[in-house]
């Protein structure tokens, strides 16, 4: 079966339906994606729920998605200034309900690696750094991230180095949807324009895939709310996201 | 009324920093950061630098390019928009040139916390399960007042410096940003002392019209200079936004790119006052 669902598109959207109704949904520094997830959720779903950004933004309406996703723009008719601060002591006292931290690697229990390829001690790669994850994703309620590579050196067995566990509740790739269920990450559903066996074979890590389907399409409204946030598709060259 | 004057030229801002100093950048990523004075430190040959911030990109890996970090205190380093990694700072550290202490943002913000209290380390949530408090050989204690709940504790970490870039400042050099304050507020609580760059200088009389926009009161101040356009090539809202051209021509790598980015920068190409 082939669609026209482009990877770019698949991982937006499916980070967009991680966000909840009445909930506090939190995006971050080096986030693009989860950006433009919150802001697609905004437009593409009735219900309200509030958006904080590291930029200090509450529920702001930028008049265009920044490239860098703590541009002052994030905080474009917001009422207040919700600070780095404040959000990271909302988080730590239980109060932010869905969190999107960025990951280099992810392990079947949806810990996560931001720190190095290789030793900590004699990196073959030097990755960004705890940021975030090390307090936020055992503190948040929920965190999602996402990668833009679905292979078995991303979602892996072992990981090089443990930054942060508490483990995510969703991870989205280009062809996959992964959801924690207490225990473990399980397939919650693949790009209809992959087999299931290629998912599997892409992971490194065991998928148990009982409860797995394929990925439901983008509705018109969350497509039409994507366009609009990229109407040049600046983003979806930036990110050169493939199926494979 | 205090009338010390604090405002000087850069260079005589970047005096107030030595060799070996450990030195607190404001800001975020592409965001606010006190670019000018970094930039002015890299041509004063300063060495041996210890920089503190929860997210450096430009800056941190400007300073490794040029030589002069000999530590870092990080949360999460990037050049950050669609920039990907920060090329000199990675190879800094991949090469064992520049010795990395790996923080997660709060943490680092809970031992800034720990100096600006005056305690001898902060508690903070999390941290459980994060191979980070191994290598830091951070401490977990017992709940001493009985919950059974353990909490994972941040010794201090007390800057030398702290540099902020800010939108405005007076004469005596109270100082204050408009948008979000990043880290920039607990920062200058922890440092021993604190350096200021700012967009313009405003009358007194306006900021004793708003006092409570004034993120840092000139007794905390030792001194400050008047640079337009410094945060560049980050921005500095509402006034200017990321220079995304200028970002692209500092990452080619080449020799002449250093000097012709150090050049184009706007305390070179715009006089000074004096």
């Amino acid at each position: 079966m082939s669609t026209d669902w482009s990877p770019f598109s698949y991982l937006v959207t499916n980070l967009a339906r991680f966000v909840r109704p009445d909930e506090v949904t939190f995006s971050g520094v080096n986030s693009s994606f989860p950006m433009l997830a919150c802001l697609l959720a905004k437009q593409a779903y009735e219900f309200d729920f509030t958006y904080l950004n590291v930029a200090g933004g509450v529920d702001p309406e930028p008049p265009y998605a920044p490239l860098s996703s703590s541009d002052p723009v994030l905080t474009h008719g917001s009422r207040s200034i919700f600070a780095n601060e404040d959000f990271y002591d909302l988080c730590a006292r239980g109060g932010m309900d869905l969190c999107f931290l960025g990951a280099a690697q992810i392990d079947g229990h949806g810990r996560t690696n931001v720190s190095c390829i290789g030793d900590w001690h004699h990196p073959k790669v030097r990755l960004p750094g705890g940021g975030g994850a090390a307090v936020m994703l055992p503190t948040a309620r929920r965190s999602c991230t996402w990668r833009t590579e679905h292979s078995r050196r991303v979602l892996v067995e072992q990981l090089d180095f443990v930054t942060a566990s508490g483990g995510m509740h969703g991870v989205v790739t280009p062809i996959s949807v992964f959801v924690h269920d207490g225990e473990r990450l399980r397939l919650d559903s693949w790009h209809p324009d992959v087999t299931l066996n290629e998912v599997i074979e892409r992971t490194g890590f065991a998928v148990d895939t009982t409860h797995a389907r394929p990925t439901e399409p983008p509705t018109d409204r969350e497509a039409a709310a994507l366009l609009e946030l990229d109407p040049f598709g600046a983003f979806e060259r930036d990110a050169a996201v493939a199926l494979r | 009324m205090t009338t010390t004057g604090k405002i000087g030229s850069l260079a005589e801002l970047a005096a107030h920093i030595g060799d070996g100093d450990s030195v607190a950048l404001g800001g975020s990523f592409l965001h606010r950061g006190p670019f000018a004075l970094v930039r002015e430190l890299v041509r004063a040959g300063r060495r041996d630098l210890e920089i503190v911030k929860q997210s450096p990109g430009y800056d941190i890996d400007l300073l490794c390019r040029a030589g002069a970090v000999r530590r870092a205190r990080a949360g999460i380093v990037a050049m950050e928009g669609n920039f990907g990694l920060a090329p000199w700072y990675r190879r800094a550290i991949e090469s064992g040139a520049v010795e990395l202490e790996e923080h997660a943002c709060a943490t680092l913000t809970a031992g800034m916390r720990a100096s600006a209290f005056g305690v001898p380390f902060q508690p903070i949530a999390g941290v459980h399960g994060s191979e980070l408090a191994t290598l830091n050989k951070w401490a977990e204690l017992p709940d001493p007042y009985g919950s059974g709940s353990t909490v994972w504790v941040i010794p201090p970490i007390r800057p030398d410096v702290a540099v902020i870039h800010v939108n405005e400042i007076t004469e005596q050099g109270d100082a204050r940003v408009f948008g979000t304050t990043h880290w920039d507020r607990i920062m200058t609580r922890s440092a021993k002392k604190v350096l200021v760059v700012a967009e313009r200088v405003v009358d007194a009389a306006e900021f004793s019209a708003r006092p409570e926009l004034t993120l840092v009161p000139h007794f905390l101040v030792t001194a400050a200079a008047v640079v337009p356009g410094g945060a560049w090539p980050g921005s500095c809202s509402p006034g200017y936004g990321i220079d995304y051209d200028a970002v692209s021509d500092y990452l080619t790598d080449d020799e002449h790119s250093l000097t012709a980015h150090l050049d184009r920068a706007p305390e070179t190409t715009r006089s000074q006052p004096a």
